[in-house]
């Protein structure tokens, strides 16, 4: 009889997943097949891999994958190149608990702050005659103002300040884990501070640095509303798809979702088999 | 002794080492290691050992005083410039290696061949009787086996002064006695230096060719263990090694070579040793429990008392058995054959002679503390 009370613990999550997750899936991978949709009484027509032959043979393809791809990766690297150096100092440089918590706290406040109101904020800063363009033009280093609102630097800016949370949490908590007495046998046993670092302290926060890549990934992956905005014609699988959608092209546009789902599960698959944690931190 | 130039192995010079402002770890440290010698530092928990140990290793900081290794002056350099290796009280073995990756660390990092380390690690493994263990992830070792693993990471790289913090309390008591054979051996083989901290004195008596005792961040007492156990020079030292009665007293008077020490239960005589005149003064009166004589044995004593047997504790070959004369209590081993006779709540004549009594004149060498308070507690 216990057994089955277990297993009735599983129900409220196993009807969430069924209702919120699978049935959804499963009806976006069909129209993703089919030939065309009603919406007004939902009936999907037709059994067809047209949709997907379409999207693989379209000239714009490849760009659009590698953009989508391409900016989503991009963005991980930034994130972590700012992000881990930070967790570092926070980690192993700030000795005052309560400093330590307000600092994460205030990366959060990007969260608190309506999307659209967070994404205007930058205008005065990166625009034409923002801040960072009237300094460096009075500064003399460059004439014209340089194109940061618009573009992929802009695109990239914005989005290092709205992800870097994701990469720094999972960083932080997994660099503060780190038993400090692992260091310290580390520098006994004749380690140099660089070595230390890579051999015990990066090995050590792998695990974190990895949730920190897939946490950001999946994000900027995911997020279409501001590369829209701001990448200034950047043509990402989001912005297509919502395009599609938008133009009431059912069939193409879940077809193009399939497909961005797959690729990106395959390339996080990836990213777990090329960074395979055992490997890396056993055998150097 | 022909005259050669010793190099000690450790030379520390009033070390001193703050946590904060509140906390004084080391108060004025010093002390010095021959090379090769089995150093042992005893003393309770929180009384600076480990501080010492890193300190020593470099992995922590001191405010002021000198630390010489090898004659080297070791101030600014860094741990892994030092010619030693730390065994810590946690063990600190990395887990996210394998045994033989934990062993190759130190080797590793100093820039040796892989055949090179292979073969080290191979006879590391041997030498703590864990051939077999390389691929096994420390997530799947017992605490001992932990331990052996952390022993001989610290031994491949072939320090000349090895540092073993608490290395034998954490396990269970057969594997006490085994580790205390085993480092003893080791020890012999390899001929380096050893400093181990402990807080249980029968590892020192048994294991340090030489010993400190430490009490609260300063040294008690410094000296081969049979020095300490026989003329411990404050209560503090002669209570942590090895078992004491202890009575507050003052000398009244001094009659030929002997004091005559008044206490609570009455006078009591003890040989004057040195040349110090100790009349009028306050201090321990001291005798060890198997310096007791209980019932007929007593009767020829030169110091006598009459107590009630109130406790007794087995310990096999003999009997600890807890004699109380008003607040004062002593304690007796009794040879087994000879306490099966005494019966609890009798009154029993012990006594001991002047020659197996201690004088010792000074509580800690923390000063202030009150002889009668650090007897009795407060």
């Amino acid at each position: 009889m216990a057994k089955y009370t277990n297993y009735l613990m599983l129900l409220p999550g196993l009807i969430l997943c069924v209702f919120f997750l699978i049935i959804p899936t499963a009806i976006i991978l069909r129209i993703g097949f089919s030939e065309s949709v009603s919406t007004a009484e939902f009936e999907i027509h037709g059994l067809t891999i047209e949709n997907y032959v379409k999207f693989f043979t379209a000239p714009q393809t490849l760009n659009i994958l590698v953009n989508t791809f391409g900016t989503a990766l991009l963005a991980c690297l930034i994130c972590f190149i700012v992000g881990y150096p930070f967790a570092y100092f926070l980690t192993f440089h700030v000795e005052n608990e309560k400093l330590k918590a307000y600092v994460l706290s205030l990366l959060m406040v990007p969260f608190l702050i309506d999307w659209s109101i967070r994404t205007i904020a930058w205008i005065p800063v990166l625009g034409d005659k923002g801040i960072v363009n009237s300094a460096l033009i009075s500064l003399g280093i460059i004439e014209n103002p340089l194109n940061l609102l618009f573009s992929r630097t802009g695109l990239h800016i914005i989005w290092l300040q709205t992800y870097v949370l994701f990469m720094e949490f999972p960083i932080y908590l997994a660099l503060s884990r780190i038993d400090p007495e692992l260091i310290q046998a580390a520098k006994v046993l004749k380690a140099p501070p660089h070595r230390v670092f890579y051999e015990i302290i990066f090995k050590l926060s792998l695990p974190g640095v990895i949730c920190g890549w897939i946490f950001v990934f999946v994000s900027t992956l995911g997020d279409y509303l501001t590369p829209g905005l701001w990448a200034g014609g950047l043509q990402t699988l989001g912005l297509s798809i919502s395009a599609y959608f938008g133009k009431n092209v059912w069939p193409y546009a879940c077809a193009l979702s399939t497909i961005m789902v797959v690729i990106a599960l395959v390339a996080l698959y990836i990213l777990l088999k090329i960074v395979d944690i055992k490997k890396l931190i056993y055998e150097s | 002794m022909g005259g050669i130039p010793l190099v000690k192995a450790i030379v520390v010079k009033n070390m001193v080492k703050w946590y904060g402002k509140e906390v004084l770890a080391l108060n004025k440290i010093s002390f010095e290691v021959d090379e090769g010698d089995f150093f042992v530092v005893i003393g309770p928990s929180g009384c600076g050992k480990s501080t010492l140990m890193k300190i020593l290793a470099g992995i922590l900081d001191y405010d002021s005083g000198e630390l010489y290794i090898k004659s080297q002056n070791m101030k600014d350099v860094p741990p892994h410039k030092r010619d030693l290796s730390l065994m810590l009280e946690t063990y600190a073995v990395f887990p996210h290696m394998n045994v033989f990756y934990n062993i190759a660390f130190g080797l590793r990092m100093m820039g040796k061949d892989k055949e090179y380390i292979k073969r080290k690690v191979k006879e590391a493994l041997e030498l703590v009787e864990m051939s077999g263990f390389e691929n096994r992830s420390p997530l799947e070792l017992s605490g001992g086996q932990r331990q052996r693993v952390a022993l001989a990471r610290s031994l491949v790289i072939e320090p000349s002064v090895l540092l073993l913090d608490e290395p034998i309390s954490h396990v269970d008591y057969m594997l006490q006695r085994k580790l205390m054979e085993d480092f003893k051996i080791i020890h012999k083989k390899l001929g380096i230096t050893f400093i181990l901290t402990t807080h249980m004195q029968e590892h020192a008596l048994t294991l340090a060719d030489r010993m400190a005792v430490m009490n609260t961040g300063v040294i008690e007492q410094i000296g081969t263990p049979d020095e300490v156990y026989r003329t411990p020079k404050t209560v503090f030292a002669a209570r942590f090694v090895g078992d004491i009665n202890l009575v507050p007293g003052e000398v009244v008077s001094k009659e030929e070579k002997r004091y005559i020490v008044k206490t609570d239960v009455g006078e009591f005589s003890s040989l004057s040793l040195n040349g110090d005149d100790l009349v009028g003064k306050k201090l321990a009166y001291a005798i060890r429990p198997e310096f007791i004589k209980v019932d007929n044995d007593a009767k020829a004593c030169e110091n006598k008392l009459k107590g009630k047997l109130v406790r007794y504790y087995f310990f096999g070959n003999y009997v600890e058995c807890v004699f109380a004369k008003g607040k004062v209590e002593v304690k007796a081993a009794v040879p087994a054959e000879q306490a099966i006779k005494l019966r609890l709540d009798k009154e029993y004549l012990i006594g001991w002679l002047s020659g197996d009594s201690m004088l010792i004149e000074k509580p800690s060498v923390i000063e202030g503390l009150n002889i009668e308070e650090v007897i009795y507690g407060k």
